[in-house]
């Protein structure tokens, strides 16, 4: 085996830990408790969405049993999950950052109706390809980070396009349109 | 046994041709990588390679696959070890007793026992696939639908059973993965379930969606809404290779973690995952001074590492064997065996043998790479790790999307994954593990395929389930199992496992 170097001085980034837990906004709705009215929730959701199917076909098990019987049980477990930790002290679920995931979900939006074009009723967006997808996603999602710096974000966005056409079109040989309205495909 | 050396021979043959070396060094390369970079893990890279394998040969495709799981696991201790951020699940617990010791300045001696033990386990664990390999098929080839509806019942127990936290929350997890798997067309009928006329969902979720939303989306939603800060500090590595007292001292514990692994990563319903939690338990147990473990004992870390590489690579097993995806990585192999054309399952192992044992094979030379990626080029791993996460997870969304939309090229699937992204947040805030469900929705096409005809073969009688002696045993382990779980005893010592590591 090949012998490593005897030490090696490195700048390693330490790890802090976590921020404490916001308040309860209610002191009654704690994390356990909403996770079993979640899935009561999806339960019943998933009855009103199965309600049409039958229950038995020719094999005995229709399209609707396996649906509605986990629907059932789902319920179920939701009620136990909120009775076993019926005493237990509520605690929160922390920070919903809606505001930092909009960014990406913005980004992952805009790359799913630009990469091949989309229709809105008259509203029509062209193929774009992945010359424009590509950056429009990684920029749009990079404007997220706290730390983010704008410049940067943007070379990056570029640089990291051209490397996945490279990557994924040419070296990899994946069908992707690459910029339909320049080059053609 | 002979006829195990002459498998592994057939093996070795296949896997050292030129190109599936490279396959397999590329795939231990991009594995490490992802398993030290935090915010993606090996299910959303082979998520995002699966499209591009379909021009790759099949050996050399699953090869590159599996190279890129084990891989991760590898470079996921070094992370764990470094700046005890565990860069894939199962080095949590080498992050513990893994992390002071680089504290101590005994980085290096961490890392280089995680390596040795890691190899160790690695050709340990590649023989008891070669060995298990033949008997398990022939017990494979036994299975009608309802042994292996039997069989899947059980898998998803022990899933439940052998996962973190609460377990009336895995269980949870594991009937919304199997409801989640229904929506779409049936497969009998052709109806469409659960659709509401919507397009994007009349041919059901694609197992990769629901991955790269997740584990890919869902982990980056996760790191924005608690970010682990990472400030520079100043560190030694240290000596890299144990003196032969320290090997002396922890050869017992990388042994015992070895065989726990190879034992845990054998059972359908992803065992591995208990498995470096059973062996820091073991090791706290059997050592002199228990009151240490947490302060940097070496024990500590070889012996979860070890336990950790055999179960990862035993694992592959009840999916070479019978056709079980234990875990969502194993899924995706699925998905990439049928990309190819190869139905798994125990005639895998007769119709194409060369794909088989080369691929058993491969996973020995691929540990010995990694040994050599890993010890010698450390320092470049440590460069890697101080990539800003601000510029890591544009990144990691722009190959997301791009590999959903190559895998039908439809945007809609982009679409999809996102939604799934907030799911596996919302998840991730109420404290319900990921893994069970996808691990629900993986087996849960298959369950009710395998339902209905078990109960088409016997006539609607569900007694098929019981009078089959297989079919019984398996359901009898899984309620036993199970009850074993629930009683107040071993709910504690559960605990305990899990808690104290």
């Amino acid at each position: 085996m090949t012998q490593g170097p005897e030490t090696i001085q490195v700048d390693l980034p330490a790890h802090e830990p976590a921020q404490p837990l916001p308040p309860l906004s209610s002191p009654w709705l704690g994390r356990e408790r909403l996770a079993g009215l979640s899935l009561i929730g999806l339960g019943l959701f998933a009855l009103y969405a199965s309600a049409d199917l039958p229950f038995a076909s020719e094999s005995g098990v229709g399209s609707g049993l396996l649906p509605r019987a986990l629907a059932l049980i789902l319920i179920a477990l939701g009620f136990v999950q909120i009775a076993v930790t019926w005493s237990d002290k509520p605690e929160s679920t922390g920070r919903w950052p809606v505001r930092d995931m909009l960014p990406v979900l913005i980004g992952v939006f805009l790359f799913a109706i630009t990469i091949r074009g989309y229709q809105f009723g008259t509203f029509e967006i062209p193929a774009l390809g992945m010359a424009v997808a590509t950056p429009l996603a990684t920029f749009l999602s990079g404007l997220a980070a706290k730390d983010m710096r704008i410049g940067e974000l943007v070379v990056f966005s570029v640089i990291l396009t051209v490397v996945c056409i490279g990557l994924f079109r040419y070296a990899l040989g994946l069908s992707l349109p690459v910029a339909p309205w320049l080059i053609g495909y | 046994m002979m006829a195990v050396l002459e498998h592994l021979g057939l093996g070795l043959a296949v896997a050292f041709t030129l190109q599936n070396i490279l396959f397999c060094f590329i795939g231990c390369l991009i594995g490490t990588l992802v398993g030290v970079l935090p915010g993606v893990g090996p299910v959303a890279t082979i998520s995002i390679l699966l499209p591009v394998t379909l021009s790759l040969d099949p050996t050399g495709a699953l090869i590159m696959l599996a190279g890129i799981y084990y891989g991760a696991q590898y470079g996921g201790s070094t992370t764990a070890i470094l700046v005890n951020i565990p860069g894939e699940a199962t080095a949590v617990v080498t992050a513990i007793d893994g992390h002071e010791m680089a504290k101590k300045g005994q980085a290096g001696l961490a890392l280089g026992l995680a390596a040795i033990g890691s190899f160790i386990a690695g050709t340990v664990a590649t023989v008891v696939i070669a060995a298990l390999a033949t008997p398990m098929t022939r017990l494979g080839l036994l299975f009608g639908p309802a042994e292996y509806f039997s069989l899947m019942i059980m898998g998803l127990v022990l899933a439940v059973v052998l996962a973190h936290g609460s377990l009336v929350k895995a269980l949870a997890m594991i009937v919304a993965g199997v409801l989640l798997s229904c929506v779409g067309a049936d497969m009998e009928t052709g109806r469409e379930r659960m659709t509401f006329d919507i397009y994007m969902l009349s041919d059901g979720i694609e197992f990769t969606v629901l991955a790269m939303g997740i584990f890919g989306f869902g982990e980056i939603f996760k790191n924005l809404a608690d970010p682990e800060k990472r400030d520079v500090m100043r560190n030694r590595i240290g000596r890299l290779l144990p003196t032969l007292r320290e090997l002396r001292e922890n050869f017992g514990a990388i042994l015992r973690g070895t065989g726990l692994g190879s034992v845990l990563g054998v059972l359908p319903g992803n065992g591995a995952i208990l498995a470096p939690f059973a062996s820091y338990a073991l090791e706290k147990r059997l050592s002199d001074r228990p009151q240490d473990f947490g302060s940097g004992v070496p024990q500590a870390v070889s012996g979860p590492e070890s336990a950790n590489n055999a179960g990862a690579q035993t694992s592959f097993i009840p999916l070479l064997t019978l056709g079980i995806p234990p875990n969502a990585v194993m899924a995706l192999m699925v998905g990439a065996m049928m990309i190819q054309g190869i139905v798994p399952g125990p005639q895998v192992i007769q119709n194409s043998p060369d794909l088989f044992w080369g691929l058993v094979a491969s996973m020995w030379i691929g540990n010995l790479m990694l040994v050599v990626i890993n010890l010698p080029l450390i320092g470049l791993w440590v460069k890697l790790l101080k990539v800003p996460y601000r510029l890591l997870f544009p990144a990691i969304v722009a190959f997301c999307c791009i590999g959903l939309f190559s895998i039908s090229n439809d945007g809609a699937q982009v679409i999809m994954a996102g939604i799934m992204g907030l799911v596996g947040f919302a998840l991730y805030k109420l404290q319900f593990e990921p893994a069970p469900l996808a691990l629900g929705f993986v087996l849960g096409r298959l369950l009710e395929e395998k339902l209905r005809q078990a109960l088409i073969i016997s006539d609607g009688g569900m007694g098929t389930f019981v009078t089959s002696p297989l079919s019984a045993a398996l359901l009898l382990i899984a309620l036993g199992a199970l009850a074993v779980a629930v009683l107040p005893s071993m709910r504690k010592s559960r605990e305990e496992i899990f808690t104290e590591a």
